[in-house]
């Protein structure tokens, strides 16, 4: 019994030891394309937080105010997609990148009350901005609507998501005891205007620079 | 193989199975810059002590330091980070970095009741010599835009720390023990101030 269980205990660590990482060359089948417009946004920094500041923003509205993103957000990605797609040398501004990043902070952080269309119309031309910077990914055999489904979808999960798991947050506020949900908001908001003032400094140190 | 050598072949083989490339070096792109800027704030020791003073002061101060503080702080530090990127020359920086730790431990130390806009300044002067050598520090192979987003989530997170233990301050034992810590950080600003000014080698 002692022999069977060390021989197992061997063999187990051998099949341990012999592991690898996964690789299912998704990116190889037909679908290849949609799960490369999907991913594409997480490897960049400026989608990821960008995608977050406007979310959380929408999400520290309220969900009337907030739930029209749901849809703008998806289709401004895909017309932004369609347009940097279409001309190819479009200029991407790293200032500008970190001016919305900064401008969106600043507004969480001051706890400004802004209008629904006021944020349906941010968000739907940071959208525009950001499917245009995601056409970078686009290769010459990259299937095109498979690519924008793909970025499509990605935003919407992440934006509903983002504005679900704020307005959740927020919902349980209740008085004095819970008023720290607001401030840790805020403090996010801080957070975020100071990470997009930095990167102004970077932009305009690397314009100065070029 | 007898039993007891068994056991050590099973612990090496499993231990095989644990290993991953040693990774040396690694401060390029994002992963590089989020983890520089993340460890940034930690690994100085005068920046670590002098972040979770403000923290710790604000809870001491009450609202609405408490809760402004960690709002606007990093958007100051972000400034001097600015001037750091840019290289403007800005003089003192190690003596003002550990001045602020020896002027911040003591303010928590004898629990000094400034008025609000006259701590905001003192706290606001500090953050931009922090953020200054920060932002001058900057590993340049590493992804700028992940370092900031490491070095703020850093200082913010020390900031909570500071807060988190000013909490204490519910209980009597807790006061003392908080004051204990702010004697035990203005010693070290002395020490690091001393340092700076070439005093100690």
């Amino acid at each position: 019994m002692r022999t069977k269980l060390d021989r197992l205990g061997l063999a187990v660590a051998t099949l341990i030891a012999s592991t690898v990482a996964a690789d299912a060359h998704i990116i190889g089948t037909r679908l290849g394309d949609f799960y490369a417009g999907a991913a594409h946004p997480a490897t960049d920094p400026q989608d990821v937080i960008l995608w977050i500041a406007v979310g959380v923003l929408a999400g520290s509205l309220g969900a009337s105010r907030g739930r029209w993103l749901v849809l703008l957000f998806p289709l401004g990605l895909l017309a932004g997609l369609l347009i940097g797609a279409s001309v190819p040398s479009l200029p991407g501004s790293p200032v500008m990148d970190a001016g919305l990043i900064l401008v969106l902070g600043l507004l969480l952080a001051a706890g400004a009350r802004i209008p629904a269309t006021a944020l349906g119309m941010i968000g739907f031309a940071l959208a525009v901005l950001r499917g245009a910077a995601n056409a970078g990914g686009i290769g010459p055999e990259t299937n095109l609507p498979l690519f924008a489904a793909g970025l499509a979808c990605t935003g919407y999960v992440a934006i509903t998501l983002i504005m679900a798991i704020t307005i959740a947050f927020r919902r349980a506020e209740a008085g004095d005891a819970t008023a720290w949900r607001g401030i840790a908001l805020r403090a996010f908001g801080g957070w975020i205007a100071a990470i997009g003032m930095m990167m102004v400094g970077f932009a305009l140190a690397s314009h100065a620079g070029a | 193989m007898t039993p007891s050598h068994r056991l050590p072949a099973l612990a090496a083989l499993a231990l095989t199975a644990l290993v991953q490339p040693a990774l040396a070096h690694e401060q390029v792109g994002v992963t590089g810059g989020l983890l520089s800027g993340l460890l940034h704030p930690l690994t100085g020791l005068d920046h670590m002590i002098a972040m979770v003073a403000v923290g710790i002061w604000g809870a001491q101060l009450g609202a609405p330091a408490i809760w402004v503080l960690p709002i606007t702080f990093p958007l100051v530090m972000a400034l001097g980070g600015v001037l750091g990127v840019l290289q403007v020359p800005l003089p003192l920086q190690e003596p003002v970095i550990a001045l602020s730790a020896l002027v911040l431990g003591a303010a928590v130390a004898t629990r000094l009741r400034l008025p609000f806009a006259a701590a905001a300044v003192v706290v606001g002067v500090f953050a931009i010599f922090h953020g200054y050598a920060h932002g001058a520090e900057l590993p340049r192979s590493a992804n700028p835009l992940a370092y900031g987003i490491g070095f703020v989530v850093a200082t913010g997170l020390l900031h909570l720390c500071g807060i988190s233990i000013g909490l204490l301050l519910r209980w009597p034992i807790g006061e003392r023990l908080i004051r204990g810590m702010g004697v035990a950080i203005a010693v070290l600003g002395c020490y690091f101030l001393a340092r700076s000014l070439g005093g100690i080698a």
